[in-house]
């Protein structure tokens, strides 16, 4: 594999974060690159008024390679509730399904189709695509492989409901600048349901149906501000989060109360 | 606008929650329920999981029976006494309601259990209000058939006139042993806790047909119970579970307050059998979409853990 070298700049950073990142990625992947990547908004802000955000990935490859852009959150374990048939004709909550080594949050884009550019075993090496994705799935309990695939696919029909998992082809845009270099770039929704964490952006180019360069960058979310300061209290100091819950309830529903009776609405 | 929950993990157009608050808010103030069984699906619905969904309903129930007690404490329709007896029932049958759930989900059908009772109870007592309050709708035109229910009533009226402890209650102007308002309370609790609603609209149909209380008291001394009840509730949710969104609370509660205002207000200009028959065909409409939705093949088969 050829080395190369990743850049990332964000327009809400510094310069001299950009700078230190952009020497971070250097040192461990030295001199002699031909992939280049920048991504900007790498530093997602949860505010009060937050309702998901835009990540933009860009960069130079070597020309007649395609790209393969895959964005993850951190691989844990999962538990959901599975509906089933009871009775043979009523539908209801089970059981439940654990999903080990799966990541909350996955993206991948490409320049072509996946079976088109890589091959299977390559796509599984790098767990690129829903079914390499699948494979390295562990769900349990499950009788056998075909009732694996089939929970499989409802896992990733219920991410793509609430927009955490998503698999498209054709959204990079590629173009040849005057060095003779490959320029790709992609603009993708961020999500409001992804929750606030550590996400790896990894780019692959990809020749001959293998992997020949990879580089990553992070993307950082985060709430702030009032959202924070809520979210901590109430995991840290739930006591004095339910009272105030309830205090704030309770004063509300006096507070309308005095201005019905000033209204003299009641009567 | 959009308001971004940090409970819940989302973001929200603040038009819903106010909007949703304001209509259960208005169910609330007319006719006495929490509307826990209709805005916590909805919730759901709009994305909120499931946990915060229930947990955040329970919240905003503080802030609209508040509102809804003090309106119909104002022009005396809340029996305090009663209230207090059905409570402590209803804390009794809540402690019991919660070993039956553990029981249930060690047993491993806890869900067919709880969607079975939810549907059944939703659906008698929709269907005996609905009917009855039609037929007492009739009766007030055909005066004379009267006779013959007061005679039907006696003999379970003679049974709970026999029970030791009877007591006055003045506001309803109806006598009864204390053990009648804390066994039914209780019966509730039990029920409430299984189903992980509030229960109003289980309290409200015993109040009026087996403790005989007259329709705008009932309101009132329902809301009133509910308001202790979910104050409960809430701390227990936030404590235990961390499951209580404040922002969504406060943009569901903005509504509530207000249409529980305006749901008593307007409550006291409709007659008891249009309350009842209004009620009954609320329940029914609920009845109807959980049967759908139990028999209709769902679009996802997984969905996070917690709640129904």
């Amino acid at each position: 594999m050829k080395n190369f070298r990743l850049l990332i700049a964000d327009c809400g950073l510094t310069a001299v974060a950009v700078s230190v990142l952009a020497m971070i990625f250097g040192f461990a992947h030295p001199a002699s690159a031909m992939l280049t990547a920048k991504a900007n908004h790498d530093h997602i802000t949860i505010d009060f008024f937050y309702h998901g955000s835009t990540v933009s990935v860009k960069g130079e490859a070597e020309p007649g390679t395609d790209l393969v852009i895959k964005i993850t959150s951190p691989e844990g374990h999962q538990v959901l509730k599975r509906k089933g048939k009871v009775a043979g004709m009523l539908w209801m909550n089970v059981g439940q399904l654990t999903f080990e080594q799966t990541p909350d949050f996955y993206e991948v884009f490409s320049t072509k189709k996946l079976e088109d550019i890589l091959s299977r075993e390559e796509m599984e090496k790098y767990v690129i695509g829903y079914p390499a994705l699948a494979k390295h799935v562990e769900i349990t309990p499950v009788a056998n492989e075909e009732e694996k695939a089939k929970w499989f696919e409802e896992f990733v029909k219920f991410k793509e409901d609430s927009h955490v998992y998503a698999a498209s082809a054709g959204k990079i845009a590629t173009t040849m600048n005057a060095g003779g270099r490959q320029e790709y770039y992609i603009l993708t929704d961020w999500p409001y349901q992804a929750q606030p964490g550590d996400y790896l952006v990894t780019v692959y180019a990809v020749k001959d149906h293998k992997v020949v360069e990879q580089a990553e960058a992070r993307v950082n979310v985060e709430q702030v501000g009032v959202v924070k300061a809520l979210a901590g209290m109430a995991k840290s100091s739930p006591a004095v989060y339910g009272f105030l819950s309830i205090g704030v309830a309770l004063g509300a529903g006096f507070g309308v109360s005095m201005v019905f009776r000033k209204g003299g609405g009641a009567h | 606008m959009y308001l971004y929950l940090p409970v819940a993990l989302t973001s929200i157009s603040i038009l819903i929650p106010v909007g949703l608050g304001l209509a259960v808010g208005l169910l609330s103030g007319l006719f006495g329920v929490g509307g826990g069984f209709l805005l916590t699906p909805l919730l759901i619905m709009f994305g909120i999981p499931s946990t915060v969904a229930a947990a955040t309903d329970s919240n905003q129930i503080v802030a609209a029976s508040t509102s809804g007690t003090y309106a119909h404490w104002k022009v005396g329709n809340v029996d305090f006494k009663m209230g207090l007896y059905l409570l402590l029932g209803g804390f009794i049958g809540g402690i019991v309601g919660v070993q039956a759930i553990k029981l249930l989900h060690a047993m491993g059908n806890a869900d067919f259990v709880i969607k079975i009772t939810y549907i059944l109870m939703l659906g008698i007592v929709g269907v005996y209000m609905f009917i009855e309050s039609l037929q007492s709708m009739r009766k007030k035109k055909n005066a004379g058939e009267e006779v013959a229910k007061e005679e039907r009533e006696s003999a379970v009226g003679r049974f709970l006139k026999s029970l030791p402890f009877q007591t006055r209650f003045e506001k309803s102007g109806i006598t009864h042993s204390v053990f009648v308002p804390i066994v039914l309370g209780g019966f509730v609790g039990v029920l409430a806790a299984i189903m992980g609603v509030g229960g109003g609209f289980l309290m409200v149909p015993i109040m009026v047909y087996m403790l005989r209380m007259p329709m705008h008291v009932v309101v009132g001394t329902s809301l009133f119970q509910i308001l202790f009840t979910c104050i409960e509730v809430t701390f227990l949710q936030a404590y235990t579970n961390h499951s209580v969104d404040f922002i969504l609370a406060v943009l569901l509660l903005l509504g509530s307050t207000v249409g529980a205002q305006v749901g008593a207000v307007f409550g006291r200009k409709l007659k008891a059998e249009q309350l009842k028959i209004l009620l009954a065909g609320i329940v029914l409409a609920v009845t109807v979409k959980i049967v759908f939705e139990v028999t209709l093949a769902p679009s996802l088969l997984l969905s996070q853990v917690g709640g129904h």
